[in-house]
């Protein structure tokens, strides 16, 4: 008997030893011995962004002695079942990167402190007039911007042009051209484009073919009711429809809509795909920057003032239940919106494929011969990003329901009309049960 | 006197071992269940105050065309695999039943593998096989047929993913079968040779019968387990296209991931009534195929 009570205790310290090593280990913002510790958790992206953040984040902590970050590096496939985890195990982190459309339902739902108080107003008199919008919510800023990238952009090889008796110097400007030129250029081995044709990517890469079509997204802008059941949409449908069913672009994608590799790897000679592409293009495919050009994607009627493309990007934001706002605050201020040396160098490594959002750093780079002589940014930041609009903020499911409707036309599972009318009918549904009628940020 | 302080001890023993098994139950199941439909009938936001909503949630959810799609798509792929997996299963059994000494070890060994492939690893082994240049496709140009698209086709996708699911739980199926093969007596099939019954009367008259208890069993596990797919449509093609491969699993997930106050109670609200819905196939499986007692008991 007395051995097996002892041996009972024997497990009793065991499991307490266990646990408190297990707390021990785990981390958490707080104070320590009068240093503040800060968690940042930073949405994995390209590797140069990766290395670009150890590097900045162990600099600040070299630089001052009161803050101190540990940066956490999460997979952006299980970034929103992670957060919400530790959302609810009441672990979240201070500082995170939030997407633009997530600024104003974050905040409306109390998610975000307000940086205003955080932060000086000199930082946020430094972004430019076009972006400061995208983080503010009733006169007060809820995250820092850091970047803008266009969603749509048109990629396309110059040889292969020549090659189909096409005229490189001079891209297609509307829908049917881009569709002649796919023809033109699909071979046996090559396809003639490629653009996303999956329900999910399709919802948020085609916000901006949205616009184009119709000028406005497929909801009331009271939110009150869907507009998908529109005849404009029709011709957006179409257009991807095209594609698809006479085979102009791959049947089975082996990868998603943000990934150039079906170009780099010739598989393709057209491409749509975000800003972000020309770093992986520069870094992973260097021999084919020489024979690729960049052009606004085509517009349904050829004007080319209308929008083709989103603005989406990145921001950091504090959590409203961050136990340490102002030690967040100084990070993010340090690192988005002190010395522009700082974020041209982010924008440097990611080989001008971002755009910044700060007057001062666009001063810093026009110094930069690199920047300056770079012919993709040239064609980008003049006639793309000045066309582009701002991430709708809406939920998701209303996304979803315009991408399934793409998707649904372009494999023939529905006719045009029918998919219109079934994304019409989700997005009421959507509205119904969220309630949204009336919630549109004003 | 003396018996009933002897009948409370050896109760008390009871309770006592299985004490350990019910306080992990009521940790692990019983408490998380019970809180799951408590927060089911919330809207829940992690920076607010959550608001009761009765039975909303179980409304919309219900209502939800969505949600009955995915039911459909997983009671479609379980009818895919698991009958399929049987059937297979039962024919690799009765080859094995009838192999001896080394080669039967080699047999088994190699039957049982798929089982302890990982179902990510099998499902990018299965995209190699399924792409536009991949050995599924070589095998239609072998037999002269166009190329096919497997996994971007609404109509394929689903039997495509459907092949791994069968693939994987071939091994475990199989053993099982051959294990409950080699628990009927020799006697019967000797005395049916002795009648003349061919091949197949002895699987209909002897095989079958003895296996009903294991066939129950297999059934009802397996379709379970297929309507409550998950990884496979995860990656081989992330529920699409056009929600063709969205298991019930997928979609509650992928609610789970949405970051509005309406989406975790949504998903909790799904989980339960598929929940419900798994334990009514159950029953209703139990009911088609009734458990007997073996047939030499």
């Amino acid at each position: 008997m007395r051995h097996i009570r002892m041996r009972a205790a024997a497990v009793l310290a065991a499991v307490v030893a266990a646990s408190a090593a297990l707390a021990g280990c785990s981390s958490g913002s707080g104070e320590d011995d009068g240093v503040a510790k800060v968690t940042f958790w930073q949405q994995k992206f390209e590797d140069y962004q990766q290395a670009w953040f150890k590097k900045a984040v162990t600099d600040f902590n070299a630089s001052q002695s009161k803050v101190k970050v540990e940066l956490v590096v999460v997979p952006s496939d299980t970034w929103d079942q992670k957060l919400k985890a530790a959302q609810a195990a009441g672990t979240q982190p201070d500082v995170a990167t939030t997407n633009y459309g997530r600024i104003v339902p974050g905040a409306t739902e109390g998610q975000f402190a307000v940086l205003d108080d955080l932060m000086p107003a000199s930082a946020f008199a430094d972004i430019k007039d076009n972006v400061k919008g995208f983080v503010t919510v009733g006169g007060k800023h809820y995250g820092y911007p850091m970047l803008v990238e266009p969603s749509t952009v048109l990629y396309y090889r110059t040889d292969l042009a020549t090659a189909a008796g096409l005229d490189p110097k001079s891209p297609p400007k509307t829908w049917a051209e881009l569709l002649d030129w796919s023809r033109k250029l699909t071979t046996d081995k090559v396809k003639g484009m490629t653009i996303a044709s999956n329900g999910i990517d399709l919802g948020w890469s085609s916000w901006g073919l949205q616009y184009n079509a119709c000028g406005k997204l497929p909801i009331a802008s009271d939110w009150s009711k869907a507009a998908a059941n529109e005849a404009c949409y029709k011709d957006l449908l179409d257009f991807y429809r095209t594609l698809y069913q006479e085979k102009l672009i791959p049947q089975q994608p082996k990868v998603g809509y943000p990934d150039a590799a079906p170009y780099g790897g010739g598989e393709v000679a057209m491409m749509a795909n975000g800003s972000w592409a020309i770093g992986q293009l520069k870094n992973s495919f260097p021999q084919l920057i020489a024979k690729t050009a960049v052009a606004p994607f085509p517009s349904r009627d050829g004007d080319a003032s209308k929008t083709t493309a989103t603005l989406g990007g990145w921001t950091l934001t504090v959590d409203s239940k961050s136990k340490q706002p102002k030690a967040a605050g100084e990070f993010i201020n340090w690192l988005l919106a002190g010395d522009a040396k700082l974020m041209s160098s982010f924008f440097k490594q990611s080989g001008y494929s971002k755009f910044t959002v700060r007057k001062s750093v666009d001063a810093d780079l026009a110094t930069d011969a690199d920047a300056t002589a770079d012919p993709f940014m040239k064609i980008i930041a003049e006639k793309i990003v000045p066309q582009g609009k701002s991430e709708p903020n809406y939920p998701w499911d209303v996304s979803l329901a315009m991408g399934t409707a793409i998707e649904s036309a372009m494999k023939g599972t529905a006719t045009v009309d029918a998919a219109l009318q079934t994304a019409d009918k989700a997005i009421n549904t959507v509205i119904e049960k969220q309630a949204l009628a009336g919630k549109q940020p004003k | 006197m003396q018996r009933t302080a002897k009948h409370l001890r050896s109760g008390l023993t009871a309770y006592l071992m299985i004490a350990p098994m019910v306080i992990l139950l009521g940790i692990f199941v019983f408490w998380p269940l019970i809180y799951s439909i408590y927060l089911s009938m919330h809207r829940i936001s992690f920076y607010k105050d959550p608001a009761f909503v009765g039975f909303d949630f179980y409304k919309y959810v219900l209502t939800d065309p969505n949600f009955w799609d995915t039911m459909l798509t997983g009671l479609k792929y379980a009818l895919f695999v698991v009958p399929t997996g049987i059937v297979i299963a039962l024919i690799v059994a009765t080859f094995l039943k009838n192999l001896n000494g080394r080669p039967a070890s080699i047999m088994k060994t190699t039957v049982y593998v798929p089982t302890v492939v990982s179902s990510v690893v099998a499902s990018i082994i299965f995209l190699f096989i399924y792409q536009d240049e991949g050995l599924a496709n070589w095998f239609m140009g072998f037999l002269g047929v166009e190329a096919v698209n497997w996994l971007n086709s609404p109509g394929l996708a689903l039997p495509a993913i459907a092949v791994p699911g069968v693939w994987l739980g071939l091994g475990i199926s199989t053993l099982i079968l051959l294990a409950a093969m080699h628990d009927i007596p020799a006697n019967y099939y000797e005395a049916a040779a002795l009648d003349g019954a061919s091949a197949w009367q002895r699987m209909r008259y002897i095989t079958l019968p003895n296996l009903k208890n294991v066939l129950l069993y297999l059934f009802v596990t397996g379709f379970t387990l297929a309507i409550q797919e998950f990884q496979l449509p995860l990656i081989m093609t992330n529920g699409g296209p056009v929600n063709a491969t969205t298991t019930p699993n997928l979609f509650i997930f992928r609610s789970f991931r949405d970051n509005t106050e309406y989406a975790t109670s949504f998903s909790l609200a799904a989980s339960l009534l598929l929940f419900v819905a798994l334990g009514l196939i159950s029953l209703l499986i139990f009911k088609l195929v009734k458990s007997d007692k073996a047939l030499d008991s």
